[in-house]
């Protein structure tokens, strides 16, 4: 262990308690994951939708790519600015590893924007062209969860650095680096999926192209269960791999980290048996419906769970340091003011959209 | 100051510059837009001007291709790069701003999600709806403006906040107002920059109009940021003003800068004034081109002299450019730079490798090695030295002006080739010249060394005179003697053996 290579912590200090941010990590990075979830999940799968359909227009495949694709319009820019603020508290909690991670990646990290600006053009491009963008774009969104996944293990492992400093591809021989990526792109799949399954049940039961909507329901319902089979598997691979102090730390952290891992599991055990239930989702709606449910209590759940590794991975440095504090309540209970206001703006403009339909010379 | 190093060819300042010009340019008009789009919209729903509205969706086409996706990316860009070339420095940026940034982070989910809704739902949601969510985009673009300008101005006039520590005394800091008025004034300029090619994709009856109507906009904009500018200038300190004002400025190169963003002020103006006011049937494409390089030009050279008055500081008179803060230099002045950075500790411990790593902590933030302020070129060679005494009062006259004359400004050319060995003599050992340049090279570093003991003398709860100091727009080296003297042994290294004998045959 190289404490010495471990920067200094920022003499600003914390504006704010310790888990104040780790409560705002954990949550916004939910919040990121649901997008992100739609979009790299939603790419994939639009990719092999897309050849399976084979360009025929009302192709149940066909409709199913352009309708995920459709969905990324949104999706992509929310993912982004969603992301904005995981960015923003790891930076506040965790500079002395973060930034020494994503340094000693460099060109890899600074990738990443533009594999997401080529990821994200392309998806554009699809919509208008066609042709080969759309497998451009999921080699691009592939290709930033593969980055995130090396920054992640590079800045959790400062025992590691020098030899990261030496090669930073060698992330890539991390025994939990491949189980991990696939752990975050199988719930990707699943879960957009999953949503793509609940909108095509909606549609088949109001009535809409019943026939397209329930072939693209089940579908989705086979990506969302054989995704999860798969999950199941490498969830416990990747569990096996972690290093062994990560390991103990979770055993030994009682109900703090037990009790979500635990349900974590529990969860992902019951999404398996639900998809399993049915290979009808239109005639099971509110199973579809509880499913999905399942499963972003199963994403915000892990979402805890992959924080609390985190601070074990790191724990026997940032024990090495104690941060000043330096509180600026009345700066925080101004943005939470302004969040709840934001958001609450964000709803009542949908909301009046939802109701202000109008067409011809009526509308805008 | 204690990270590892990212070593980018180009230097960073440069890959940062990228970044940062092309999402300034990008976030401006995605605000600037959202006014001129929102308002065409709200006129063409109440004169019923079907023209007016094409202009303001086609307009919306481009608004949401452009800002949400590159100027979102852009955005997340200028982090990326700032952690990667300076961490320590955007730690304490965020560290001081985290609440800041996480308000303009609500504001930014505000404008995105606006700016969504209204480019999908044409045609498809009654007039007044739309309208609405225009004015929440704008509402929502310009707040965030309204937020990460207190976090750029505080960075070059950070106030009251040197000596309170207070949020707010830094983001209400002496040029937060003006600063505001001028980047709004540039949002408006960005926005008809980009929006006169909707225009042009008007009937060509209508499109007189439009382009006067936008011509009314920019100059709105132009006036607005002229005087913006001007009040901004005038809230500067003399201690920063004198660096690009006056019969002699300190930095010259800013001086012409400012110069040059005002000349192009000027001629967006004319330009505008012309062929969008009075001869609208005039505009053409080159005329959205002339106006908007004349736009990007103001803006780029406002955005340079922001950027260099502050230096060599990241936020003045508290945190240089490469992570440094003043309140470090007496402790790593005792201690060594090795004892607060693990990775210049670590490795070689012979002085030209230890001295590279103190190179790539304390100088490599500005300088590259050959590109962009390279520090090879302004090091002194054996081929210097040869030029000088080579060729009489002709190229090495010239040399002696350019590169010795600016220590030894005493001593006239012909009485330093008096002093110095002839050519053949340098020739059969070059090593003398070697530590000779060995020497004034460690000089250098100890006169930096130096001006850092002077700095930590300034009062810390006021602006710092960087005039005062022999290397005004330089941060002080950092650590003992022996690292000061390692840094030197490095640098002088860069004149190899073969470098010198290459440069030799290029002068023959």
């Amino acid at each position: 262990m190289n404490v010495d290579l471990v920067p200094a912590l920022d003499a600003a200090g914390l504006p704010g308690p310790p888990w104040l941010f780790h409560f705002l990590l954990v949550f916004t990075f939910f919040l990121h994951l649901i997008f992100m979830n739609l979009t790299l999940g939603g790419t994939l799968m639009a990719f092999v939708a897309n050849l399976k359909g084979g360009g025929r227009e009302n192709d149940a495949n066909t409709v199913f790519a352009r309708r995920l694709m459709g969905v990324n319009t949104y999706a992509i820019s929310l993912a982004i600015t969603t992301g904005v603020a995981p960015l923003l508290f790891v930076q506040v909690l965790y500079q002395q590893y973060f930034y020494a991670g994503t340094i000693l990646l460099g060109w890899i990290w600074f990738a990443m924007l533009v594999f997401l600006m080529i990821g994200y053009y392309a998806a554009y491009l699809h919509k208008k062209f066609r042709g080969g963008w759309l497998g451009l774009s999921a080699v691009m969104f592939f290709a930033i969860a593969m980055v995130h996944v090396a920054v992640h293990l590079v800045h959790v492992q400062p025992a590691k650095w020098q030899a990261f400093d030496g090669s930073a591809v060698s992330v890539l021989g991390d025994p939990t680096y491949w189980p991990r990526l696939l752990h975050f792109v199988l719930a990707a799949v699943t879960f957009a999926a999953l949503v793509a399954a609940w909108w095509a049940v909606r549609r088949a039961r109001a009535g809409a192209d019943v026939e397209l909507n329930t072939a693209i329901a089940a579908s989705a319902w086979r990506w969302a269960l054989w995704a999860t089979v798969l999950q199941i598997v490498d969830g416990f691979l990747l569990v096996i791999v972690l290093p062994k102090p990560v390991l103990l730390g979770v055993m030994r952290g009682g109900l703090a980290t037990l009790g979500p891992l635990t349900l974590g599991i529990l969860l992902g055990i019951g999404l398996l048996v639900m998809l399993a239930r049915t290979s009808s989702p239109v005639e099971q709606p509110g199973l579809v419906s509880g499913t999905l449910a399942t499963l972003l209590l199963t994403v915000a759940i892990m979402s805890v769970t992959r924080h609390q590794v985190r601070v074990l991975y790191l724990d026997d440095f940032t024990s090495q340091f104690s941060a000043t504090i330096a509180p600026q309540w009345g700066n925080f209970v101004l943005f939470a003011v302004l969040l709840v206001a934001g958001l609450a703006t964000v709803f009542w403009m949908i909301r009046r959209v939802l109701t202000s339909p109008a067409e011809g010379e009526d509308a805008a | 100051m204690d990270y590892p190093i990212w070593n980018v060819a180009m230097g960073g300042g440069v890959l940062m510059a990228w970044v940062a010009i092309t999402h300034v340019i990008v976030s401006h008009f995605a605000i600037g837009g959202g006014l001129v789009i929102v308002v065409t919209e709200t006129l063409a729903v109440k004169r019923s001007d079907p023209e007016l509205r094409e202009l303001a969706r086609r307009a919306s086409l481009v608004l949401i291709l452009v800002s949400t996706v590159f100027g979102a990316i852009s955005g997340v860009g200028i982090w990326v790069v700032a952690g990667l070339i300076s961490p320590g420095a955007i730690s304490a940026l965020i560290h001081t701003y985290v609440w800041g940034w996480a308000i303009e982070w609500v504001f930014f989910v505000l404008e995105i999600v606006a700016a969504l809704v209204y480019y999908t739902t044409w045609d498809k949601i009654s007039k007044g709806a739309h309208v609405l969510v225009g004015w929440l985009y704008f509402i929502g673009a310009y707040l965030s403006l309204v937020i990460i300008n207190g976090i750029v101005t505080f960075m070059l006039t950070p106030g009251g906040w040197l000596e309170s520590r207070a949020f707010w005394d830094g983001f209400f800091n002496p040029t937060y107002w003006p600063s505001l008025v001028l980047r709004t004034g540039i949002c408006i300029l960005m926005a008809v920059a980009f929006m006169l090619w909707s225009a042009y994709r008007a009937p060509v009856d209508r499109r007189p109009d439009l382009v006067r109507y936008l011509g009314w906009w920019f100059l709105g904009g132009a006036l607005i940021s002229y005087a913006g500018y001007r009040w901004w200038e005038a809230m500067l300190p003399d201690t920063v003003t004198a660096l690009f004002l006056g019969d002699a400025p300190t930095l010259a190169t800013l001086a012409d800068t400012r110069s040059f963003a005002l000349w192009s002020l000027t001629v967006a103006l004319v330009v505008a004034v012309v062929a969008l006011l009075a001869a609208p049937r005039l505009a053409r494409g080159v005329t959205a081109l002339v106006l908007m390089a004349a736009a990007f030009a103001f803006f780029g050279g406002y955005e340079r002299l922001r950027e260099g008055v502050r230096k060599p500081f990241l936020v003045h008179s508290h945190i240089f450019s490469n992570g440094l803060l003043v309140s470090q230099i007496e402790t790593i002045n005792r201690d060594g730079i090795a004892a607060h950075s693990g990775w210049v500790a670590a490795g070689d411990p012979s002085p030209e490798a230890l001295g590279e790593r103190i190179f790539r902590t304390q100088c490599s933030s500005c300088h590259t090695l050959d590109g962009y302020q390279g520090i090879r070129p302004v090091l002194p060679t054996v081929a210097d030295m040869e030029l000088v005494v080579s060729d009489g009062p002709g190229a090495g006259a010239v040399a002696y002006e350019a590169q010795c004359s600016p220590c030894h400004g005493d001593v006239e050319y012909e009485d330093m080739v008096g002093m110095l060995p002839t050519v053949d003599e340098i020739r059969e050992d070059p090593d003398f010249i070697r530590e000779l340049n060995l020497g004034m090279i460690t000089m250098t570093v100890l006169e930096l060394r130096e001006m850092g003991e002077e700095i930590t003398a300034f009062d810390p709860t006021t602006p710092f005179d960087m005039r005062e100091l022999t290397h005004p727009t330089m941060p002080p080296f950092v650590g003992t003697d022996e690292e000061a003297e390692a840094l030197a042994v490095y640098l002088a290294s860069l004149d190899g053996a073969g470098a010198a004998a290459a440069a030799r045959g290029g002068a023959q």
